[in-house]
């Protein structure tokens, strides 16, 4: 889609006014976009050449737009106009991408539901009665009805890969320091990434191409070189050996998704590659998310502290210094991040650090320990994104924070993070209408083994352009 | 000397960090806390002797430092430009006792 | 009752870099409010920090300077507090891997020299400037970020001389290698002194109390001596210290508390996920060692061998670079070291106090400076004559031709001299007769006579001989 949209030069200017209107249209339905973005001036200024000419696009509203305002989906930046690009917002538009929208998160990209911004809750376009995920939900759904061919999202414990299971599209988090964060918004730095929603992994492999590549502006970007993964890709799988992530398998009740998931595992078989089982120790499965959670509110209770009202931002009114950074930040946060920078910040009181933070940041490397033990023996990880479709909205009332379907079988996906290593998820299959997808993880910088695994499942499946006709 | 969990003490630390809890915020807390604690059993669970913390995902250090040469300054307009409040070119806060 | 003193003393100081510690805006002093920042130094979303290369060199070239090991992995971490000088919410430093440890500096006491010991350097970035009007405070960040070096003494030192001699120590090191300016008037160097009393002979030290907002060196030794009295008085009257932050008034020669001390901050300390520890070849540190400029303790040593001067002279010239840097360019055009340095301490001193000018704002140049000592050792002028040459020597003017313009000469020829000595002495019998009875000041007051006859231009000292000699006649 992306190749022969920017090959499509005189078809320019109407593609990108005909997604902004589409963009428009389906707003009161799905309530994905915070801020519309006029793309005049942009269509005005389309560079002569780019992998991405005329292609409308995109970003998650934690990506800082010159002159654009940008809000991560808090009321606190409700105001915020950016006076600077982020890295990939000046990569995008050198590449001729033209950017139509800033769309929904969850508050701060502190969320797996996007039901936290400020501007009211994302809706899934397979079932707007339906939550998209978070906290990249508004990108996702965009990418999903058909608006655009790619939309920028971030990934932090699995905000890019779990919505697009929940909206069948392709999400891509790359490994860490590939593309750079600078201008993202920060959650968890340690953990955060730059992700994307494409509808092929085609368009995947352009997209990173476009996005990759060192950043002088954030020292935890890679100088390793950007192949050129579109030429590279080859779906062959004869030689390949996949672990399917058994505890993950074992712990969805959904019999449908593990028929589904394993039904495809066969398939993969049929094409020559290795499929094994592979079981990791469940304590340190099960240790997953809470590392993740303490690890990710320790760094973003710290990385929020700049917000506080008094050189952008929305600033309420107060006596002195104190009293307008407390106003400021009770009325522009919401309750639930709030709640999650306290627990944060007592996870990094000094008595409480070894604890809590490091004992946290200690699981963090037996998690990777344990996924290099497996990446010695295996090119790739699979195991189901999710284990049921995108949940109803109304019901979400809090699973078994504790279970172990929750820990492990809905919240895995964060060993990713913890490690760096790439991980996208695609499309897999249908469920009451709607999808589900399968996750992907390779080792470090390794993205062509995971594009030719996606694009050997997108073989199989056929699930390629997937657009959810918004009812 | 460990402080109670209690209402009272999550809002010291909400204060601590700039912003207020209402008691059903403050309630809620409460209970995170509760779940926060069989988190750190799921923690405990995991060997972690000799383990060192992993703070960056990849540890390979840098050799990079940036060149001492002014690449980036904004005018005084575009740094004030997301405030209301100035006076001379400077941000503007009630009177600060300290 | 006698007492220990314990004082330790942290300094902050600033790095003469073009850019901020961890952003490409430039560094600034007294340049509009708010015109030298970016998004990161303004904590705006989404910035992230790049290390300033020259920062950390300088902060190598003072670990160098004074004797820290210098850790070549560059580890940065947050100290996290909210103040409206702190846009990001926490400050970027080096907790618990500081770039230097264990070093020392040496200081000149009354018991002679003594080592004071530095616990550890480590880099950090500066706060935003503040400043408070009646009813509204204002909020320039052109600071903010600028590279800091905290220096962090152990506490070593027991009295105020000793405080400032260590100061002063640590100023002209850093100044001479060029990596702050050091001014504590400017806020480029900043010192907090922490003051402990404890019974002699105590295990425990006493409650520390924090002396802040100094301006400049010469008040640290008044302010720690008023604090330790403050002290001793207060426990004499059996009443406890509080551990308290105090600032010296300069009027009243006290100090005054600001605040008291609530238990700990806590800082929520962790490692800064956005900068990959760096690592510091040993070649790129060796290499920054080996171009270090002089160390004033080096220079000393140099101008005790070569130029024969006083231990005091040395020291005050050395105290001041610039006019150090000068009387070596002086000493270029005159192989009398001592004069070139007398004139520079005290003439050429006054001269630019009066006149409010530095060494290298005056129109000095130390050819002519030179030239004026020549004069002066060849007799062509006396002392006294050269001293009326100040202002035009320090205005640009060759002296010669000053000397000339103002008709000042000495008079050398013996003969002359001797015609006008007796001349006075047959002026002046009674003399003659005080100096028989033992009166030697009569030597003096006929030596004035023979001065003023020659309207100031006779050479003195040959007066004075031919006067000593002519009376010795007399008598004998």
């Amino acid at each position: 889609m992306i190749k022969e949209m920017s090959a499509d030069r005189r078809g320019a200017e109407k593609r990108v006014l005909d997604a902004y209107a589409k963009a428009q249209e389906l707003q009161p339905k799905l309530n994905d976009v915070i801020t519309f973005v006029d793309p005049a001036e942009q269509l005005k200024n389309l560079p002569e050449e780019g992998l991405m000419r005329g292609v409308p696009i995109v970003l998650k509203d934690n990506v800082n737009t010159k002159g654009i305002r940008t809000t991560a989906g808090s009321r606190i930046l409700s105001n915020y106009v950016p006076v600077y690009d982020a890295e990939i917002v000046e990569k995008l538009r050198k590449a001729g991408a033209v950017c139509i929208a800033k769309s929904s998160m969850d508050e701060l990209a502190m969320g797996g539901t996007n039901l936290t911004c400020f501007t009211g809750p994302a809706y899934n376009p397979w079932d707007t009665r339906r939550m998209t995920g978070g906290s990249s939900g508004g990108s996702a759904a965009l990418v999903a009805s058909g608006v655009v061919p790619m939309a920028i999202g971030s990934d932090t414990g699995d905000s890019v890969r779990k919505p697009a299971s929940f909206c069948g599209v392709v999400g891509v988090k790359p490994t860490y320091g590939r593309i750079s964060r600078y201008g993202i918004i920060q959650y968890a730095s340690s953990l955060d990434h730059v992700g994307y929603f494409t509808r092929s992994v085609e368009d995947a492999c352009m997209t990173l191409k476009v996005l990759a590549g060192r950043d002088d502006r954030d020292m935890t970007s890679s100088n390793k070189e950007v192949p050129d993964y579109s030429a590279l890709l080859n779906a062959d799988m004869k030689g390949k050996k996949i672990a399917v992530l058994g505890n993950v398998v074992k712990n969805i009740s959904n019999t449908e998704t593990v028929k589904m998931f394993n039904d495809l595992m066969d398939k993969l078989r049929a094409k020559g590659a290795q499929v094994d089982v592979y079981d990791f120790d469940e304590a340190i499965m099960r240790a997953i998310l809470p590392a993740y959670f303490i690890i990710a509110n320790c760094e973003a209770t710290s990385n929020d502290s700049n917000l506080d009202g008094i050189r952008f931002g929305v600033r309420e009114d107060g006596a002195d210094m104190a009293e307008i950074m407390t106003n400021s930040r009770t009325k522009g946060f919401g309750p639930l991040i709030r709640r999650r920078f306290v627990i944060g910040s007592y996870g990094l009181f000094e008595a409480n650090q070894e604890r809590i933070f490091r004992k946290a940041q200690k699981v963090r490397r037996v998690v990777v320990n344990a996924m290099d033990a497996c990446l010695k023996e295996y090119d790739a990880i699979v195991a189901p994104a999710s284990g049921n479709i995108a949940p109803l909205i109304k019901s979400n009332e809090d699973q078994d924070a504790l279970s172990d379907e929750n820990l492990i079988a809905e919240n895995y996906m964060a060993m990713a993070n913890f490690s760096g290593y790439p991980s996208m998820t695609v499309p897999m299959g249908f469920e009451e209408g709607c999808p589900i997808g399968i996750n992907i993880t390779c080792r470090a910088f390794e993205e062509t083994t995971m594009f030719d695994v996606a694009q050997a499942v997108e073989d199989i499946t056929g699930y390629k352009d997937l657009q959810a006709e918004v009812k | 000397m460990e402080e109670k969990k209690d209402r009272e003490y999550f809002r010291k630390l909400a204060h601590q960090l700039m912003f207020d809890l209402s008691d059903a915020e403050a309630d809620s807390l409460v209970q995170e806390f509760g779940t926060l604690e069989g988190q750190m059993a799921l923690l405990d669970a995991v060997n972690t002797d000799g383990v060192e913390e992993m703070i960056y995902p990849f540890e390979a250090d840098t050799t990079f430092v940036r060149k001492d040469e002014v690449s980036n300054v904004i005018s005084q307009d575009e740094a004030m430009a997301n405030v209301e409040k100035k006076l001379e070119g400077h941000f503007v806060l009630p009177k600060v006792v300290k | 009752m006698e007492y220990d003193v314990t004082i330790g003393i942290e300094i902050h100081c600033q790095l003469k870099t073009n850019t901020k510690m961890f952003s490409g805006a430039p560094t600034s002093f007294g340049r509009k409010a708010n015109t030298c920042v970016n998004e990161v130094d303004l904590g705006h979303p989404g910035s992230m920090p790049q290390v300033n290369e020259e920062a950390v060199r300088k902060a190598v070239m003072a670990c160098t300077a004074l004797h820290l090991t210098i850790d070549p992995l560059i580890k940065f971490d947050r100290k996290n507090y909210y103040y409206s000088d702190l846009p990001k919410g926490f400050q970027i430093t080096q907790q618990f891997h500081p770039i230097g440890r264990d070093g020392y500096v040496e200081i000149d006491t009354a018991e002679g020299p003594k080592k004071i010991r530095i616990e550890r350097i480590h880099m950090e970035e500066d706060t935003a400037k503040q400043f408070h009007l009646s009813k509204v405070s204002l909020l320039d960040y052109n600071r903010a970020g600028t590279p800091l070096i905290e220096i962090v003494s152990k506490p070593d030192m027991h009295n105020g001389a000793e405080a400032e001699a260590y100061v002063e120590a640590l100023r002209q090191t850093l100044y001479y290698i060029g990596v702050s300016d050091c001014k504590m008037e400017e806020g480029s160097m900043r010192c907090d002194v922490n003051v402990s009393i404890a019974p002699k002979g105590a295990e425990h030290l006493g409650t520390k109390n924090e002396i802040k907002n100094l301006n400049s060196i010469s008040h640290i030794g008044k302010a720690v001596d008023y604090e330790v009295e403050r002290q001793k008085k207060l426990l004499e009257a059996g009443e406890k210290v509080m551990q308290e932050t105090r600032r010296f008034d300069e009027k009243t020669g006290t100090t005054i508390m600001m605040r008291r001390k609530e238990g700990n901050v806590d800082y929520k300390f962790f490692p800064e996920p956005n900068i990959v520890p760096i690592r510091l070849t040993e070649d790129w540190i060796k290499a920054i060692q080996a171009e270090m400029p002089e160390l004033p303790s080096a220079r000393k040593q140099r101008y005790e061998r070569d130029y024969g001067l006083s231990d005091h002279d040395i020291r005050v010239l050395i105290a001041n670079k610039e006019m150090s840097d000068f009387f070596e360019q002086v000493v270029k055009y005159t192989k009398n070291a001592k004069s070139a340095c007398n004139w520079l301490l005290s003439d050429v001193s006054a001269w630019l106090n009066t006149n409010e000018k530095t060494i290298d704002t005056c129109d000095l140049k130390p050819q002519m400076l030179a030239k004026l000592i020549a004069m002066i050792d060849d007799g062509k002028i006396s002392n006294a004559q050269a001293k009326q040459l100040t202002d035009d020597l320090m205005t640009g003017k060759d002296p010669e031709q000053s000397a000339e313009e103002k008709g000042l000469k000495q008079v050398s020829d013996t003969g002359a001299i001797a015609a006008m000595v007796n001349e006075v002495m047959d002026a002046n019998p009674q003399a003659i007769e005080d100096f028989r009875n033992g009166k030697d000041r009569a030597v003096g007051f006929l030596t004035g006579q023979v001065m003023k006859k020659s309207k100031g231009q006779a050479n003195p000292g040959l007066v004075n001989k031919l006067i000593k000699e002519e009376l010795q006649k007399k008598i004998g």
